[in-house]
């Protein structure tokens, strides 16, 4: 249970530092903290108090194991996370060609 | 510097020893990835790395010149067909998209795998270029286009 608070808590220092910062990039960081926190959750699922790994080796017996299929989904969640991250750093460098200024009370102009 | 573009003549030195090392681990990973952790998407990123630390090391144009941008994208664009062949192949000889056609071997043996082993591979390829491309587009911003005061 405590593993699940602490990561509720590392999903909550993303979301802080999402809705106060002013920066771009401080931003994005933010966003991707959430995104960990998100993903840590998932595995932490499929954990198994003394589960042996998922995999099948020469010799091993077969034991109780943790589950491979949140793994397996955290993986593709992290392609997409890097995905979203590099379209929003483009999205910020396009801003700062536009404002000159990564900071977003300054970007306040509706023009195209 | 003096004027070079890159890093200093150790960085250079390490990078050009370094490298090759760099790409047989990335190898290793993606050829392994039915066996240990790992697989198409971890070996491409330490491809991508290795191709990343020759552009931060020899400076943008010198790595252009020894990378071939050109080749790299269209490779790049060149896996998704690869990917569709190789299922599609399944579908031919096979009984369904992505059937397996190939041997499996003996268990923990490298070719144990059959159709996953080609698909990790032509995955690490995207994955690593990918990966690539995206640092590459995202240093070619210019900062200062289009700024209108």
């Amino acid at each position: 249970m405590t593993l699940y608070v602490l990561c509720f808590a590392l999903f909550l220092v993303g979301l802080y530092g999402l809705l106060t910062k002013r920066d771009l990039v401080k931003i994005i960081l933010s966003s991707g903290i959430m995104g960990y926190a998100c993903n840590l959750m998932i595995v932490l699922f499929g954990y198994r108090h003394g589960g042996a790994y998922p995999i099948l080796e020469k010799g091993k017996e077969a034991a109780a194991m943790v589950d491979p299929l949140p793994q397996a989904l955290v993986l593709t969640s992290i392609v997409i996370e890097l995905g979203a991250t590099a379209l929003l750093a483009a999205l910020a460098i396009r801003l700062f060609q536009k404002y000159r200024t990564y900071d977003i009370t300054k970007i306040r102009r509706l023009s195209g | 510097m003096d004027g070079k573009p890159g890093m200093t003549v150790i960085v250079k030195t390490i990078v050009r020893i370094i490298v090759a090392m760099i790409f047989l681990y990335g190898f290793y990973i993606m050829l392994h990835g039915h066996l240990s952790p790992g697989g198409g998407f971890g070996g491409g990123v330490v491809l991508a790395l290795g191709f990343l630390s020759v552009l931060l090391a020899y400076g943008r144009e010198e790595a252009l010149k020894w990378l071939r941008l050109g080749f790299l994208r269209d490779l790049e664009h060149a896996t998704p067909l690869l990917f569709l062949g190789v299922g599609v192949i399944g579908m031919a000889w096979g009984s369904a998209f992505l059937a397996n056609i190939l041997s499996k071997g003996k268990l923990f043996a490298l070719l144990s795998s059959g159709i996953i082993l080609p698909l990790n591979i032509v995955i690490g390829i995207k994955v690593g270029l990918s990966l690539f491309l995206v640092v590459l587009a995202l240093a070619e911003f210019d900062l200062n286009e289009g700024a209108d005061q």
